[in-house]
């Protein structure tokens, strides 16, 4: 008779029990597969963003607009590799529901200052030479159908067109991939020089800047010399790595994120300790056994692997199979919610952090009773029982 | 029938006393429901202060006119033939004055936040007086109005406590234009609160807006009666502009933080079921533990129906202390927990959470479903169980 058949016979003896401690550690892991995935898509933009890049908004807030002769003066600073600028086109198509992330670009200085932009060549320069054309990235392209030499038109929820209504012919002169899975390829390249002729709101005006430097190490330098051009001009700037942006922007929804996950996080160890509880006071009842499985010659150390054991085969099988279902349930509403978290994976990382909770669990459960029935003495447990 | 009751209320009084015996197991039954009990009422509290504070802001007496398509306040355009036009439109209250209709303008300016230290999003919000008249529970609780054509404002009691520097008295710096706070103001606790007000025209020359504007308030000649005013857009090709009552605008922006209400019911729901599985096994063993009592119980004479009931009555007791724990929990931590967030214009949204009545009766519900189911099926095992079985497995 092995060990391992002991083990088993002891964990089934109670189906019931089994099933309901299972299904808790089940439920508990489950909560946190899912809601860790949800928290590290919220930050990924974060993690994504190249070293080397900045971006300059207006001091006042980054939706307030700056002058385009910027452009050249940030060009002309020590450091700067490449910069480009960007105007948020507040798009839609069809619906003001379906809404497009798109902006209006300046196409080659655009490619150089976002490397991770993949393009075919011909598609590129297809781009470059029609004033209507639009860069659409891959997902966005899926979700409405949209091929190459497609007609599409796009509306803003902003700008007016001279024409007096809210819609941009555009057509599709190439789809772009990101160099990673991750990148984020939801949006929509169009000419600047086309939206600028084309709306109503005053000429030469850009929304921000973004460029790259020539070395990490130089960036705040760079950031410092841009905006003191610019003190006491009309238009000031503020100038900061665009992880430090992006933080800032997730920062916003503020110390709400941290209430929801710090009470989830509460809730699956307050799970935890309650099964915990049952876990240990399981193996505890059982004294009366263990004293005659001592007398029949099992080793102490036998007996102390074999409790151990248990508690850990338990935690295992409720916390893997809740772990799988996490990643079923993050792979089954990927697409759904891919609109508002296109970084939605339950990744490598998570899985370490929630096997090794399940190895604490196990370990914490299993070690107070096995230390017991360790150090079990015989006749002591035998009296108990009366 | 009184001798059932009698029976019921012994085994019962004779449970609860011995509890104190299995006081690990009955610990861990409070706790499953304390806290799945203080989860769901954090969520609601949150929804509800959200809820609160957006539609608190909404009067049906007011429409709010933007372009069409753009949503939000943030992105809309008017011009001011726009706002000529619709100021002659019927279905506009007037006074001696003229017509209440109020072109307002929206600029997001950059605020430090006292929680984080960082930067975020604050409306302000260029207005004139028939504006300020229009939001009739607005009054200033410090200071005094700001002066049209000067660069003075006055800022809402929620930036006020979750801001720094805005102060009254204050000197504030947005780009190269100094504004002076002169006053602090209340609307009552909602969204406007976590607006700074200043005159509308000063506003225009600050920021080139030239002579546009972003939204139109005007007053409603009947309460929720927009068919006049949508009859001259319709008439009037100039008039792009989508009408809606103010009511209807803010229930729609207050939507978006919907999703946290039913993500909290669905984590809620789910841990409920992790948590009533802890508790059903708590149970389970502790009526195992017991199975040579209760069969004694039922030898002399007490009937299986008290011994059921007995049982289902400890079970929630204890899911209702921890009920009570949870919702006592979650009221401390939580009632009045202010707080700001992203809201729909890509500004911040100051509000607290609110613990209401109802959420409690809500929370005392789940705690007793919880005592409940996790009471019953233990109950009826050990009310079933044969006598003579009882006694020889409980060795």
């Amino acid at each position: 008779m092995s060990d391992f058949y002991l083990i088993y016979k002891n964990m089934t003896r109670k189906p019931l029990r089994l099933f309901l401690t299972c299904f808790a550690i089940f439920i508990a892991f489950l909560i946190f597969g899912a809601v860790t995935s949800l928290k590290s898509a919220l930050n990924s933009s974060v993690e994504l963003s190249a070293d080397n890049r900045l971006v300059v908004f207006n001091r006042i807030n980054f939706t307030q607009t700056l002058p385009i002769a910027y452009v050249q003066k940030v060009a002309a600073v020590d450091g700067v590799k490449n910069v480009t600028h960007l105007n948020w086109f507040g798009g839609y198509y069809q619906e003001p529901s379906r809404q497009v992330v798109s902006m209006a670009v300046d196409p080659e200085s655009y490619l150089k200052v976002y490397e991770e932009i993949v393009v075919p060549e011909d598609q590129k320069q297809a781009w470059f030479n029609n004033r209507q054309g639009a860069l659409v990235g891959e997902k966005l392209a899926e979700i409405y159908a949209w091929k190459i030499g497609d007609r599409i038109p796009l509306s803003s929820n902003i700008f007016t067109h001279n024409d007096g209504g809210y819609t941009w012919e555009l057509v599709v002169s190439g789809i772009f991939k990101g160099d990673t899975e991750q990148y984020d390829t939801r949006q929509l390249l169009l000419h600047y020089k086309y939206f600028m002729e084309t709306q109503t709101f005053g000429n030469d005006w850009i929304g921000w800047m973004a460029l790259t430097t020539d070395d990490p190490a130089i960036n705040e330098t760079v950031a410092k010399t841009i905006d003191d051009n610019f003190a006491n001009s009309q238009s000031e700037t503020d100038t900061s790595t665009e992880k430090a942006f992006n933080k800032a922007f997730i920062e916003q929804i503020g110390n709400i994120g941290l209430i929801i996950f710090s009470v989830v996080f509460t809730a699956f160890f307050t799970i935890l300790v309650v099964v915990g509880n049952t876990m240990a006071l399981t193996i505890r009842e059982r004294t009366g056994e263990i004293a005659v499985l001592k007398t029949l010659g099992f080793s102490s150390t036998r007996i102390f692997r074999m409790v151990l054991s248990e508690s850990l085969l338990i935690a295992f099988v409720g916390g893997l199979s809740g772990l799988a279902a996490a990643w079923l349930l993050v792979e089954g509403v990927k697409t759904f919610l891919a609109r508002f978290l296109p970084n939605l994976i339950l990744g490598g990382d998570i899985a370490l952090q929630a096997i090794l909770f399940m190895l604490l669990l196990g370990l914490i459960t299993g070690l107070m009773p096995a230390f017991q029935a360790l150090r079990l003495n015989i006749v002591t447990a035998f009296n108990r029982q009366q | 029938m009184g001798s059932l009751i009698a029976q019921v209320v012994s085994v019962t009084l004779m449970n609860l006393g011995s509890l104190r015996r299995r006081l690990w197991m009955s610990l861990a039954m409070v706790f499953a429901s304390a806290v799945v009990v203080a989860i769901l009422l954090a969520f609601l509290a949150m929804a509800k202060g959200f809820e609160a504070t957006m539609s608190g802001a909404g009067s049906s007496q007011i429409a709010i006119l933007m372009r069409e398509g753009s949503s939000t306040e943030l992105n809309s355009v008017i011009l001011q033939d726009q706002v000529n036009l619709i100021a002659e439109s019927a279905g506009v209250t007037r006074d001696a004055n003229g017509p209440l209709v109020s072109p307002e303008l929206y600029v997001i300016v950059d605020g430090i936040k006292k929680s984080t230290g960082t930067e975020a999003n604050i409306p302000l919000r260029g207005l004139n007086k028939i504006g300020m008249a229009m939001r009739s529970n607005m009054h200033l609780v410090e200071g005094r109005m700001f002066t049209p054509g000067t660069n003075e404002m006055i800022v809402g009691e929620g930036v006020l406590r979750e801001f720094d520097g805005f102060d009254i008295g204050k000197e504030v710096r947005f780009g190269k234009n100094l504004w002076t706070v002169v006053g602090a103001f209340s609307t009552g606790g909602n969204i406007f609160e976590s607006e700074l007000w200043a005159d509308v025209k000063i506003i225009q020359s600050h920021y080139n807006r030239g002579s546009s504007y972003q939204s139109i308030r005007l007053q409603l000649e009947n309460n929720g009666d927009l068919k006049p005013i949508e009859e001259t857009v319709q008439r009037e090709p100039r008039l792009n502009l989508e009408v809606q009552t103010e009511q209807e605008y803010f229930a729609s922006q207050g939507k978006q933080l919907q999703y946290i209400a039913t993500f909290g019911w669905i984590i809620s729901a789910v841990m409920a079921l992790g948590a009533l599985a802890g508790a059903l096994n708590t149970m389970y063993t502790s009526v195992a533990d017991r199975a040579r009592e209760i069969a004694t119980l039922r030898a002399l004479g007490f009937s299986n129906f008290s011994a059921f009931c007995g049982t289902i009555i400890e079970a929630m007791v204890l899911a209702a202390t921890g009920g009570l724990l949870g919702s006592l929990a979650a009221y401390l931590f939580f009632d009045g927990l202010n707080t700001s967030t992203l809201g729909g214009s890509f500004t911040q949204v100051v509000f607290s959470f609110e613990m209401s009545p109802d959420l409690f009766v809500q929370g005392a519900v789940l705690a007793l479903v919880i005592g409940f189911i996790s009471g019953f099926f233990p109950a009826w095992r050990a009310a079933r169980m044969p006598v003579v079985v009882a006694f020889r497995h409980a060795t």
